[in-house]
């Protein structure tokens, strides 16, 4: 049970696992639900950033980061239907993640998913992806003020 | 896809136990109801799309964008 794994990541290079690092699906991410199984990656050290590395496809890894950091209030509500499906109490100890976007070479323009959030339940190291019901938070939270626009004066 | 015509007040049944119910037409917009079991979860489509969208835009990011 404790034997380490090494599994080959395109972005990473090899990594070494136990099985209880693995975190599971059941249907997976919206839009790849053929990829079930993942590894939590840090990105650097004292980094929020994280990776959750597809232990089913080498290439396919997604930026997440825990909400927290970003937003302390926020707060999503898990309706009856997916606590139901998921099977997660109130004392079940739990991570939130939400994804991350970064256009290419342009870092001040992140933003992060608030109407996605993935639920982990850390003792299952089971997890869901929630598509919130209500309309209050979006799915392009813009992390960094935008810059103000220098209009150019007619000389 | 099936298309059935239903005025206000009429209902789909879809399988067992789920129903739409048409509550209210009001120039363009219609106004559903949805009986379902617990278990099933119903989304406005755009939603889901938007987060699909998102998903994959979370697997594109390159590891030398990310600030730190």
């Amino acid at each position: 049970m404790n034997e380490t794994h090494l599994f080959e990541t395109t972005r990473f290079g090899t990594v070494g696992y136990i099985d209880s690092d693995v975190v599971t699906l059941a249907d997976g991410l919206v839009g790849f639900p053929d990829h079930q199984r993942y590894l939590i990656l840090c990105h650097k050290p004292d980094s929020p950033f994280r990776w959750l590395q597809s232990l089913d496809e080498p290439q396919l890894a997604f930026l997440i980061t825990d909400p927290a950091n970003w937003v302390p209030t926020y707060a999503p509500k898990v309706d009856d239907a997916e606590v139901e499906r998921f099977g997660l109490t109130d004392s079940t100890p739990r991570l939130v993640y939400v994804t991350v976007s970064i256009p290419p070479g342009q870092p001040d323009e992140m933003t992060i998913n608030l109407a996605g959030p993935i639920l982990i339940d850390l003792e299952r190291r089971i997890a869901i992806q929630l598509v919130l019901q209500d309309e209050t938070y979006t799915t392009k939270h813009r992390v960094f003020p935008q810059a103000n626009r220098v209009s150019a004066v007619a000389v | 896809m099936l298309v059935l015509t239903r005025k206000v007040h009429q209902s789909i049944v879809i399988g067992e136990g789920i129903e739409v119910v048409v509550l209210e037409v009001r120039g363009e917009q219609v106004r559903l109801g949805i009986r379902a079991p617990k278990d099933v979860t119903v989304h406005r489509k755009e939603v889901y799309q938007q987060i699909h969208e998102e998903n994959r835009s979370a697997s594109e990011v390159r590891p030398e964008d990310v600030p730190g």
